[in-house]
């Protein structure tokens, strides 16, 4: 009879063990599912999820149903790296927006080009130009862009007709605003980072685009004017000094302490006279104003002012919420790109979902007359306004690459502590972004006045 | 044992290859032999290791001389870059800096509270078992409850720091203190039931004849508590730099490294560059740097238990 030494049973067990745990942590099916396309998504809370689950999972008919896996905002884009890096992930890939790892993951081929569907689904007519070029990578579409929003000013009616103010429009009239409200014992605005760091970059965004302008911005994406530039040094430095007035949030301290629910009730109860934040808000605010938070505050939004004397009175920061795209690993592209097609053109559940729960539409033509007679008159007037837009903006988080996006973010919070001068921060953007620009990372973006359509 | 019939009649005698040696046991006797077995046992947890902590260790090795985004299969090798620099990015040298800042506070704070907590808890009898699970409870309490009870309590407009005029968290100069202050409230209960269960190994006799000498409690504490636990002591004193340099989760929840990077540990600027920036690669050399520390410390550590002939 045979016998095997220690050695060969230590061996053999050994191999047996690896090969089962290999076994069970190996995927069969990276794509998520052959039978289903699945996506993943971070939103609001558990009546969004039910709601996209119902009418854009369930509510699809195509090919493969759609299987519809709710996440977490501070932990999707980590779950998304993981999985993919991983082999694995779900079939439409999310990201916040084109600036947020869309070039990266394309360099590492997890991103299917969609650039075969373009004509098919006739997307060159349905999306804003701007949007589709912005969803580019090599010059290849690689993303479709499935929301888009804007920065605007929110105000308490209420409460700045207690205060004697109006909401502000020009540098002069914003810094008045301001100096008044606290005057009276008033929060400014609104503002606070403890639940998203990223808050940061909505207000450097604003700095730039309105405070030194959209022309400048344009110029400097495009490498023909440098971010170390004095415009962008003077904006961040003005901006920076309102942060030290208190102005944001009510002091520096407490801006890095605030978090949503705070910034919120500030502004419905009176505390603060008015909050500079995107649209994306509209869903947040509902909670807080009104029946639903038993008060009988209500909240309105303008245009965000100018905070630069030569910059125009009205500029729509653009940005892209959202963008999907398809996982090179789900077999049939085609099949996901008929429900990328789904969850970013029909019109009819789009609109529905904007009306019912205050999801940002994807940046297609949307008139006053899409939306029917039930819907927010505030959402109304923001799309149709926005469909007009002649001036915009260009935000971090659509425009700017990566790694200086992520720098802005971090290091913006240096500069309003005393920590860093506004000149060295622009020369920290300045290194980042040539850098990133050689590499070809800087997503594409449209001239300021060419309007949105 | 019987030879068989058949092969004796045959007058050839056995076969000795085939008779079984009496005295060398077969298969199955030694997977009972202790030793065997307990190899047997402990293959699941080797191969585990092997897969979990080795294997990704090695890439992580590797990894970290290569510029690897920390998503793309693709990695080119750049030799010792990211180390280089490591030592030049001021972010890094300020995560080594609060590292090194965190581990002295909970070398001295924590273990201070423990060692008192424990000793004050064995020199009572009734409400010791309360006592000590009462300090045991914020330990095991996940990290993400913990942080968000202290944030409210330690929130500037309706919490402690209204009461105190001041913003723990928000306060550049502040927030580091803090977050150890708040890692600690759950952690130094945990020392206390360690220590306390060492005190109870020692040998009463030695407090009583420190009592017969005249020695009061803290003279005891001195010259019996302190050394007859000195292994533990030690050990704990080891677990704590190894723990203080992979600590993230309260600070993430609490600062997330804010404000402008105060609290910033190697942990956060790794992760930061890992997820946010797609260094992949360089944040691997971070973590190789911070598990080359700890190699250190236990390695010292081990020749100091050697030479003082420590027990565990």
């Amino acid at each position: 009879m045979a016998t095997i030494s220690r050695r060969q049973l230590l061996g053999a067990g050994g191999a047996l063990g690896a090969m089962a745990l290999l076994s069970a942590c190996g995927s069969t099916d990276p794509g998520g599912s052959d039978d289903a396309i699945t996506i993943w998504n971070n939103l609001a809370d558990a009546q969004q999820n039910d709601y996209f689950r119902k009418h854009f999972a369930e509510g699809y008919r195509g090919k493969y149903p759609v299987r519809f896996s709710p996440k977490a905002d501070s932990t999707i884009d980590r779950l998304i790296q993981t999985a993919l890096a991983a082999g694995s992930g779900p079939s439409v890939i999310a990201t916040p927006g084109p600036s947020s790892f869309v070039s990266s993951y394309w360099s590492a081929g997890y991103l299917a080009d969609l650039g075969p569907y373009m004509r098919h689904y006739g997307w060159t007519d349905k999306f804003a130009p701007w949007a589709l070029s912005a969803s580019q990578v090599d010059g290849k579409l690689v993303t479709l862009p499935a929301s888009y929003e804007t920065m605007v000013f929110y105000w308490n009616p209420a409460t700045l007709h207690k205060l004697g103010l109006a909401p502000p429009k020009t540098l002069e009239e914003f810094e008045n605003f301001c100096s008044e409200a606290k005057g009276k014992g008033h929060v400014p605005l609104s503002a606070g980072n403890a639940d998203y760091k990223g808050a940061n970059e909505w207000f450097v965004g604003l700095g730039l685009n309105h405070g030194a302008g959209p022309e400048a911005v344009h110029s400097a994406l495009r490498g023909e004017t440098k971010w170390t530039d004095p415009v962008f040094v003077d904006a961040i430095d003005r901006l920076a000094s309102y942060f030290k007035k208190g102005w944001f949030g009510g002091g520096v301290d407490l801006y890095f302490t605030n978090n949503f629910p705070t910034i919120y009730q500030h502004l419905a109860s009176g505390k603060a006279a008015g909050m500079l934040s995107g649209t994306w808000d509209f869903s947040n605010l509902g909670s807080y104003f009104g029946k639903a938070a038993g008060n009988d505050a209500t909240w309105d939004w303008t245009t965000v002012p100018s905070l630069g004397k030569s910059v125009p009175q009205t500029v729509w920061d653009l940005a892209i919420g959202q963008s999907i795209g398809i996982n090179t690993n789900f077999r049939d592209t085609a099949a996901a790109a008929d429900y990328l097609n789904f969850l970013t053109t029909d019109l009819k559940t789009i609109i529905a979902g904007v009306e019912r729960m205050n999801f940002e539409p994807p940046p297609i033509h949307i008139s006053a007359t899409d939306f029917s007679t039930k819907a927010d008159p505030r959402i109304v007037r923001l799309y149709s306004q926005l469909s007009a837009a002649k001036s915009i903006g260009y935000t971090t988080w659509t425009f700017f690459p990566q790694q200086t996006e992520t720098y802005m973010i971090d290091y913006f919070e240096n500069v309003i502590t005393g920590r860093l001068s506004a000149k060295a921060y622009c020369e920290g953007i300045e290194s980042r972004f040539s850098r990133e620009r050689a590499e070809g990372r800087v997503p594409a973006a449209p001239k300021p006045g060419g309007g949105l359509s | 044992m019987t030879i068989p019939e058949s092969t004796a009649a045959a007058g050839a005698g056995p076969d000795v290859s085939r008779i079984p040696d009496p005295h060398r046991p077969g298969v199955l006797a030694r997977l009972r032999d202790r030793r065997v077995s307990g190899w047997l046992f402990l293959l699941p947890l080797i191969a585990f290791n092997l897969f979990v902590v080795l294997v990704p260790s090695t890439f992580s090795v590797w990894y970290s001389f290569t510029d690897w985004t920390g998503i793309s299969s693709k990695a080119k090798f750049i030799g010792l870059e990211n180390y280089r620099n490591l030592f030049r990015d001021p972010e890094f040298v300020q995560g080594l800096e609060h590292n090194v800042l965190w581990t002295l506070f909970f070398l001295i704070v924590p273990m201070a509270m423990g060692l008192f907590g424990a000793y004050a808890l064995s020199r009572i009898r009734r409400f010791r078992l309360l006592f000590r699970t009462l300090y045991f409870i914020p330990y095991i309490v996940a990290s993400v409850v913990n942080a968000s009870i202290w944030r409210s309590i330690l929130d500037p407009q309706n919490g402690l720091g209204d009461l105190l005029h001041i913003n723990p968290l928000g306060d550049q100069h502040l927030a580091l203190w803090s977050v150890e202050f708040v890692n600690n409230w759950a952690w130094w209960g945990f020392l206390v039931v360690v220590f306390l269960a060492a005190m109870q190994g020692v040998n009463p006799s030695l407090y009583e004849a420190a009592t017969m000498d005249g020695a009061g409690a803290t003279r005891q504490f001195f010259a019996v508590t302190l050394p007859a636990i000195r292994p533990t002591f030690a050990f704990l004193g080891l677990m704590t730099i190894i723990w203080s340099f992979l600590a993230f989760d309260y600070v993430y929840i609490l600062t997330q490294g804010g404000p402008a990077g105060s609290t910033d540990l190697l942990s956060t600027v790794a992760y930061r560059n890992a997820f946010s920036n797609l260094q992949g690669g360089y944040a691997s050399a971070t973590g190789i740097v911070m598990a080359l520390i700890s190699g250190v410390v236990v390695t010292v550590y081990l020749v100091i238990r050697k030479t003082r002939e420590w027990e565990t």
